[in-house]
């Protein structure tokens, strides 16, 4: 355990954890776009951000991937941090005004927000699904396509290899925004433009999963794939 | 700097203009990125401030140009960055459209707080300052904009991209680039990248000097990235998938270029001149290609399977290797009359120098120089281990011949220097690495003859040496002890003092000009020697230096005889010298972390074979290490000057 003082109280944190985790285990109410327990932080939404005194200065830092050290002062809800994560609501409302879970997030922060609700489903390039597919379904599908001097890119976007897919949709359930979608059409399923055939259920006879996402896990786990076609309700 | 308007660099004010000048305002500049070949500069906006050389700058068409620029650097993954960017860009084209307002001013100045305070990266976090200097001092142009008495309108612009760790590269690598592509899993992109300007990946990964680590703004706080090793991960990484082939050009330009010497240098023109269009044929004296590569670096540290590969590739796109094929003399009209307009000399430094002591003339069986030693090793020549072997010198090749005894099963293996640890210009982890098996290094001392009977070496004479002052390398110069004469048997003695090159005699009417120490005179611009349509680069042109900067030459001469075939002129560019670049204004909070490791071959192991020393990444631990990268990218836009 570590010392901390975080606005303004003295707490003790468990060691190696980060601000944000403290934070919400004190219910402190740290609002966040990128961030999901189960995922490593990636520090893309800045609305997490809090203010924390290093060397007797205070310092702006993202509390979702800055773990807490023993005396850190943090601050959590001072003005600055406040004016701060409105500014940064702004400037997401600016580029994704019409984006529904962006538009939320604005309001709460004290953005002015048009009243009609809205229709877009921007990628608000927060990564949530880019870090699914690697680290809980583990086959790294979604990747950044970033840019730099010698790459020829317009826009930053998520890009996909359909040969890595498997189909499984933890993308889609994972984002914010509903930009990544995945439909069902009998027995198909269709998710970043790629289909994917599904599997029938040998008791119920219900599609449950697509065949690539059994012969997966058939193959990491040596599970025979006749013994994954069952769905869980049936097993 | 007789002509400077005004300067906000590095956040410090110097303000000459009429009716501006103030007190401050005489104090010099801080150095700032200055145009070379040249050209000339009205204003300059980089990422650490604004520079006003002629009174006519256009300065708010250059900040409109300048965030055009940098939001193609803009990585757009943080929310912060790259919004801001397009935030101001709208706000300049309504004022230009005769809709802004003059409160956009202060707008302005906000929003580049707010990047700055927020951003993820240093990019971010410090490329928006030099608009907020623009609209706080040039206030009135920008005013005059708002009001329609003054244009945004394109002028001549030129923009260089570049960052502490990428300067310091001498190939100029994007490293921050590669290392973005590795964090994001995409390890073939990342190779894809390291190749424009470093043919060599696997090579250079393992052997490389990387002073880009020494440049890296972690280095002071954490430790810097180890952009070697995720250098060698991407090469590593293709080799364990499948090697995809070296893009090859679509359409093939008249003219064939020929190449003397098959070393890192050589190899890259050949490659870039390939890639240009070009036919490329490489001369190659030894059976085997690589150059020093091939036979100056033992396999524990470079295994050859990892050249040849990287080689193989290289010939896979077009360009012939001829191999035991030696050029006596160089006919250029010869050369011409087979088809070739260009050639490109890249011999390298391959004779050993002499120690410049008695009896070292006399040929005897039992001394040897280091460079030979080494070519020998690695073109399989089989060497028996006595029991004692002596190297003179205290540089990389001296530790490499050292290791490599080691592992021949030499019992007794022993350095003598004539310096002190602290002047030894080897690279620290390799003399550590040579003590941890076992090689003794027996410091201020030095050979004073050599002494062998009836053609065999038997012992060396020497003496002590004591530091004195500091000569013209700054290192302290060593002066014998009077009275310390003694002598050290072995059976063997490396003398690894340095090398020279051994530059071919042309046959043209016009010899090729060489300096006092025997290396060749190119014109640095275009890297031709004296001779017309020959060029050089690498160990011959700069005497004994590293692998990349041998690749860098090669680059360098591929664009110097394309530009020569083609009858073009070099370009301009911006140069850094001087000018701090990890200086920025604001800078972000930066959680310590270290570097992650690699394993490293087992003691056991080391002494009895050539098995390569240093082990790679793994998949997750690189993708781990580039995460440690705070992208440090500076970009800078002039307009240019009359």
């Amino acid at each position: 355990m570590v010392n901390i003082v975080i606005n303004g109280r003295k707490e003790k944190a468990k060691e190696g954890a980060t601000i944000l985790e403290v934070a919400r285990e004190k219910k402190l109410d740290i609002p966040t776009l990128c961030y999901h327990k189960d995922l490593s932080p990636f520090g893309a939404c800045r609305l997490c951000t809090v203010e924390v005194k290093t060397n007797g200065k205070w310092q702006m830092v993202p509390s979702c991937n800055t773990p807490v050290e023993n005396g850190m002062e943090i601050a959590t809800d001072s003005e600055k941090v406040l004016e701060n994560r409105k500014a940064v609501a702004e400037m997401l409302y600016y580029r994704y005004p019409e984006t529904e879970a962006v538009r939320e997030m604005a309001e709460r922060l004290g953005v002015d927000v048009f009243s009609e609700k809205g229709e877009e489903h921007d990628c608000i390039l927060c990564g949530l699904c880019v870090r699914t597919c690697k680290e809980i379904v583990g086959v790294s599908a979604l990747a950044f396509e970033d840019r730099g001097p010698e790459r020829d890119l317009e826009e930053p976007r998520i890009g996909f290899d359909p040969n890595a897919c498997i189909g499984c949709g933890s993308c889609a359930f994972v984002c914010p925004t509903g930009f990544v979608t995945m439909e069902a059409v009998d027995d198909k399923r269709i998710i970043w433009n790629k289909v994917f055939q599904m599997t029938e259920c040998a008791v119920c006879g219900k599609y449950f999963a697509p065949e690539d996402q059994l012969k997966y896990i058939s193959r990491t786990t040596g599970v025979p794939f006749a013994k994954l076609t069952t769905c869980s309700n049936c097993r | 700097m007789d002509k400077l308007e005004f300067s906000s660099w590095n956040g410090k004010v110097v303000d000459n203009r009429k009716g501006k000048a103030k007190k401050a305002s005489r104090a010099a500049a801080v150095p700032f990125p200055v145009p070379v070949r040249g050209e000339k500069a009205a204003a300059v906006m980089g990422w650490n401030g604004l520079v006003v050389l002629e009174p006519g700058a256009d300065v708010p068409s250059l900040t409109v140009q300048y965030l055009t620029e940098i939001r193609k650097i803009s990585c757009g993954e943080c929310s912060v960055c790259m919004i801001g960017i397009d935030m101001l860009l709208d706000i300049f084209k309504d004022m230009a459209d005769g809709e802004g307002f003059e409160s956009d001013l202060a707008e302005i100045e906000k929003i580049v707080r707010d990047v700055a305070a927020n951003a993820k990266c240093n990019f971010g976090q410090s490329a928006l300052f030099p608009v907020s200097d623009a609209v706080k001092h040039y206030r009135a142009d920008f005013v005059a904009v708002v009001k329609g008495d003054r244009k945004i309108d394109g002028k001549a612009y030129g923009t260089a991209v570049t960052a502490p760790c990428i300067e310091a590269c001498p190939a100029s690598l994007d490293i921050p680039g590669y290392i973005e592509y590795i964090r994001n899993n995409r390890f073939s992109d990342s190779l894809g990248l390291i190749r424009k300007n470093c043919i060599l990946p696997g090579v250079i990964g393992r052997t490389c000097t990387h002073p880009c680590e020494s440049a890296c703004v972690r280095k002071d706080l954490d430790g810097p990235l180890s952009i070697r090793l995720l250098k060698r991960a991407a090469a590593d990484f293709e080799r364990k998938e499948k090697s995809a082939p070296l893009p090859v050009p679509s359409g093939a330009k008249d003219g064939k270029v020929a190449v003397i010497g098959s070393g890192p240098a050589g190899l890259a023109a050949a490659y870039n001149l390939r890639r240009k269009g070009y036919g490329v044929t490489v001369f190659e004296t030894l059976p085997e290609a690589g150059g020093m590569a091939a036979v100056g670096i033992p396999d524990y540290r470079l295994p050859l399977d990892i050249l040849r590969h990287e080689i193989g590739l290289i010939g896979d796109t077009g360009v012939e290797i001829a191999l035991n094929t030696g050029i006596g003399k160089i006919d250029m009209d010869d050369f011409r009359k087979k088809g070739y307009q260009a050639l490109f000399l890249a011999v390298g430094a391959h004779a050993g120098n002499r120690m410049g002591v008695k009896g070292e003339e006399t040929k005897c069986d039992g001394l040897v120089d280091g460079v030979e030693f080494l070519r020998d090793l690695n073109l399989g020549k089989k060497i028996a281990p006595k029991k004692k072997v002596l190297i003179i010198g205290g540089g990389n090749v001296a530790i490499d011949c050292a290791r490599s005894c080691v592992r021949l099963g030499f019992k007794d293996v022993e350095i003598l220097y004539r310096r002190s640890r602290a002047e030894m210009p080897a690279r620290l982890e390799e003399i550590e690495g040579a003590e941890e098996e076992g090689v003794k290094i027996r410091y201020l001392t030095a050979p004073l003859e050599v002494v062998s009977k009836s053609g065999k070496f038997s012992c060396l004479n020497c003496i002590r040496m004591k530091l004195g002052k500091p000569d013209e390398s700054g290192r302290k110069r060593p002066e014998p002890v009077k009275g310390s004469e003694h002598v050290v048997e072995a059976d063997l003695v490396i003398s690894a003092i340095g090398q020279s090159a051994v530059i071919p005699v042309t046959a043209s009417k016009k010899s090729l000009s060489v300096n006092r120490n025997g290396t060749v005179k190119v014109d640095p611009k275009t890297m031709m020697t004296s001779v017309e349509g020959i060029f050089s680069g690498g160990d011959c042109v700069t005497g004994p230096a590293t692998l990349i900067e041998a690749i860098a030459a090669g680059n360098r001469a591929a664009e110097g005889i394309d530009r020569y075939l083609r009858g073009e002129a070099a370009g301009g560019g911006l140069s850094f010298e001087g000018v701090d670049l990890k200086a920025q204004r604001a800078g972000g909070y930066v959680v310590k972390e270290g570097a992650e490791t690699v394993p490293f071959l087992e003691m056991a192991k080391r002494t009895t074979g050539f098995g390569e020393v240093e082990g790679g990444f793994s998949h997750a631990g690189a993708m781990e290490e580039a995460k440690r990268c705070l992208r440090c990218y500076r970009v800078a836009v002039w307009e240019k000057g009359k």
